[in-house]
């Protein structure tokens, strides 16, 4: 295992220290134990976060030098227990078990020692040497506990080191007690536990058959944890060394389940929780009077039957404003500085070098265009992670979660999933990146398939053209209509993927209330860092991609002079028959619909384009913008390929700010208001809007939902159903509509 | 007399673990085991789930889950 990083291309401070050893750490822990607090302070900027693969669940990684050592350190998921009921604890375990590595560090909640000692029961088992950190002391100590480390070192067989991961005390002795293990494992094999004659008994028997039946199986597993999961009937692990249920496990159990009864899983989680609890009283002193403790003064008030549901609504609107307060100015500064100057330079260095028009519009509307796209979302992901990070580190992610879980739960959601839903009315895709809080991947899939149905802050551009043009007199009712409408639609939606796509058990809601804490800000930053990382990385690569290939729709075949004959407006001459009975099947609503695909601002962008120089033959608003100092040919260039993607870029970047958009569509509005009046009725404008409302997610959204799962499936589904559920409420509205005799 | 039944400040011994499968295993390994006191703290201010105190902790469950924890009262 230490010899594979030195495989290729080592550095030379590789090469300097290759005498050194390598080992492999893995940290492992209860979920609110501090642990990520901990790998934060020790490995820092140099930690790396990733997915474990095949699944959504986040892995952090970092590799660093500590006196000489060389040392990879892994996060495991936080897990309260090694059982195979979820996907966490399924990954941490395999990890330990198949990748073997040299030490655990198994971080441990000094102020709630039984709990968390019943996973150090189970490390364990596994018979790899394990470190304690015996972490969040202070608070230990300042509520009175008295931990006799020098015990629990005794009866574990392992070193404990006490450490605050939020102040790095006990760093430095951690690490050398790490190394300590890591430089002589054999006198620091933790201890192995005695789980009682009959327990006992029944383990050497299945033990023993597994040497002589399948002496292999002897060799790759650790032998006592295996004989205990074939023991509890663990199917995962069954299914993983092809052994059944029957071999000989009937046999070895036999005695023990005489004695206990059959649930043998039961008897064993029974007796390590006794282990735990036993080694508890024997090291742990508790002062007899406590104290009404912080958090249950915070929770009288936070929880309280009236004032709960009034407080996280206050909470929530603030973080809702916040996130998208704190965006907006970084938005319009990218906005200023990819119009601007990048636009400005890329024109003037194409122009120099006399590269062909097109290269330029390609550049300026494809290219620069797209990354402005790009990064128009970091700020608001930044934001939104700081504030998810900050309220899962603080604990109240799980009094959210609680004060909200009945009503959540009424259409086949977890109280967690509403903070996903609520980001998304500001937009869909940061909510996208928000369901990482919910653990259950069904709870989770199902909160993203509905997150589309929230009206985000692009889709409103389109509904304030519209309702201005033909609702001015109830412009708010129809705009208060058409959000209410998806969120109907949602718990409608909700209720039937319950009882289809995610049919059988339900996920529970077995969820711990931590204490409150203060999450270290350095811990915030290098989480929300990471995560705005990411998506610039990952998510970048597609965005500009699918800008480019927007702007070839727009301006191939070449020399295009109508958008009517480019290859959108083709496509939307091609698909309109389909909106006919919807009330709007003419090509360049289609098309507009079409390019809305890239974000569902751009409908209007291209509906202006297409109806105004349709209309007039006007020239474009930027065309008299451009300094004189371009040549005829740029000027004729750039008001040809003046192309729905720049428009569309350009309103994007006000998506986060409400006002700004409501403003701006005022100028639009004046010169399509005529043409949209002629080609639409009241009613197909808003069978037009329903459908802007419902149809498939933008393509941002699907790129965040291909990152968040690791497949397309879950996007594939949510633009499967919302197409087909927009074009049925838009030609229920608009038929309905005519037989009452509105149309 | 099961966990969904008692009220906020009342205290109960559990006497039977009637959940099954994953279900109980889970709650088996947030130390929810035969023999615990377990007592109520709050009801969530919709009604559903509850808050209760185990091992010296705060855990919230469904009412529904609770319902398979069969409990004694201790006062």
């Amino acid at each position: 295992m230490s010899n594979t990083m030195h495989d290729t291309g080592y550095t030379i401070q590789d090469r300097k220290i290759m005498h050194h050893k390598a080992i492999t750490v893995a940290v492992a822990g209860n979920p609110n134990s501090g642990k990520s607090t901990l790998i934060n302070a020790i490995a820092g900027t140099r930690l790396h976060v990733g997915n474990w693969p095949g699944v959504t669940v986040e892995k952090k990684e970092a590799m660093f030098e500590h006196k000489g050592w060389k040392i990879r350190l892994i996060d495991l998921p936080g897990t309260y227990s090694l059982s195979p009921y979820t996907q966490e604890e399924i990954i941490a375990r395999d990890y330990l078990v198949h990748e073997k590595p040299e030490v655990i560090i198994n971080v441990v909640d000094a102020t709630n020692l039984e709990r968390n000692l019943y996973l150090t029961v189970q490390l364990m088992e596994l018979g790899i040497p394990v470190v304690v950190a015996l972490n969040i002391f202070d608070e230990a100590e300042k509520k009175g506990y008295k931990i006799d480390i020098k015990t629990v070192e005794k009866m574990l067989g392992v070193r404990v080191i006490p450490t605050v991961s939020t102040k790095k005390t006990g760093l430095n002795e951690l690490l050398a007690a790490v190394t300590e293990t890591a430089g002589n494992p054999s006198k620091h094999h933790p201890k192995q536990l005695n789980y009682g004659e009959d327990i006992e008994s029944a383990v050497k028997a299945t033990s023993a058959q597994i040497k002589n039946t399948h002496p292999a199986l002897a060799e790759e597993y650790p032998l006592r944890w295996l004989s205990f999961k074939l023991m509890e009937g663990d199917s995962h692990v069954m299914a993983e060394v092809k052994l059944k249920e029957s071999a000989f496990i009937e046999e070895t159990t036999k005695h023990l389940k005489k004695a206990h009864g059959e649930d043998i899983e039961s008897i064993m989680a029974d007796e390590r929780y006794a282990l735990a609890s036993g080694l508890t009283h024997e090291v742990l002193k508790r002062p007899e009077l406590r104290k009404m403790e912080i958090t249950e003064k915070i929770d009288k008030i936070v929880l309280n039957r009236l004032l709960g549901i009034p407080i996280f609504l206050a909470a929530m609107w603030l973080m809702f404003k916040l996130t998208f307060d704190i965006a907006t100015p970084f938005v319009d500064w990218i906005d200023a500085m990819t119009t601007g100057p990048f636009k400005r330079w890329a024109e003037a260095i194409l122009g120099f070098i006399n590269a062909p028009a097109w290269t330029v519009s390609l550049a300026t509307d494809g290219v620069i265009a797209g990354v402005g796209f790009v990064l128009v979302f970091v700020p608001v992901i930044f934001a939104m992670m700081f504030f998810i990070t900050f309220l899962e580190g603080s604990g109240y992610m799980a009094r959210a979660a609680f004060v909200m879980d009945r009503a959540m739960h009424s259409m086949g959601l977890h109280g967690k999933s509403f903070i996903p839903m609520l980001l998304g009315f500001g937009c869909n895709v940061p909510a996208i990146y928000a369901t990482r809080t919910l653990e259950n991947p069904k709870d989770k899939a199902l909160t993203a398939l509905l997150i589309p149905l929230m009206s985000c802050g692009a889709r409103l551009p389109v509904f304030v053209l519209f309702t201005a043009v033909f609702f001015a007199a109830s412009a708010g009712t129809v705009l208060w209509s058409l959000y209410v409408m998806g969120i109907v639609l949602a718990v409608l939606m909700g209720v039937i993927f319950k009882r289809t796509l995610f049919k059988g058990e339900a996920p529970m809601f077995i969820m711990e209330l931590p204490p409150y804490r203060m999450p270290s800000f350095r811990s915030l930053m290098i989480h929300t860092w990471e995560k705005g990382r990411h998506f610039l990385i990952k998510a970048g690569t597609y965005i500009l991609a699918v800008s480019v290939l927007v702007w070839f729709l727009l301006n191939l075949p070449w020399g295009v002079e109508s958008k009517k004959d480019s290859y959108l407006g083709r496509g939307g001459q091609i698909i309109a028959p389909v909106f006919e009975p919807l009330g709007f099947g003419n090509w360049e609503a289609s098309s507009s619909l079409i390019s809305g695909l890239i974000a569902k601002e751009i409908v209007v962008g291209t509906m202006g384009e297409i109806y105004v120089t349709k209309e007039s033959g006007v020239k474009s608003q930027e065309s008299e913008e451009k300094t004189p100092t371009f040549t005829e040919d740029m000027k004729e260039i750039a008001i040809s390929f003046a192309s729905a993607t720049k428009d569309a870029a350009v309103n994007v970047f006000s998506t986060f700010g409400i006002a700004s958009i409501t403003a701006e569509e005022d100028e639009e509005a004046g010169g399509m208001k005529p043409v949209i009046q002629r080609e639409f009725t009241p009613l197909s404008a808003y069978a037009f809007m329903t459908f802007v409302l419902l149809y498939m997610p933008c393509v941002i959204v699907a790129i965040a939902m291909r990152q968040e799962f690791g497949t397309w499936k879950w996007f594939g589904i949510a633009f499967g159903y919302q197409m087909v559920l927009a074009w049925v409420v838009a030609f229920v509205i608009y038929q309905g509509g005519k037989l009452m005799g509105l149309g | 007399m099961n966990l969904a039944m008692l009220k906020p400040g009342e205290k109960g011994k559990i006497t039977k673990m009637g959940a099954i499968g994953s279900l109980k295993r889970r709650l088996m390994d947030m130390g929810v085991l035969v023999g615990e006191d377990i007592k109520v703290k709050k009801v969530a201010p919709l009604g559903d789930p509850i808050e209760v105190t185990i091992k010296n902790y705060n855990l919230s469950l469904r009412k529904k889950e609770a319902q398979g924890i069969e409990v004694e009262v201790v006062k």
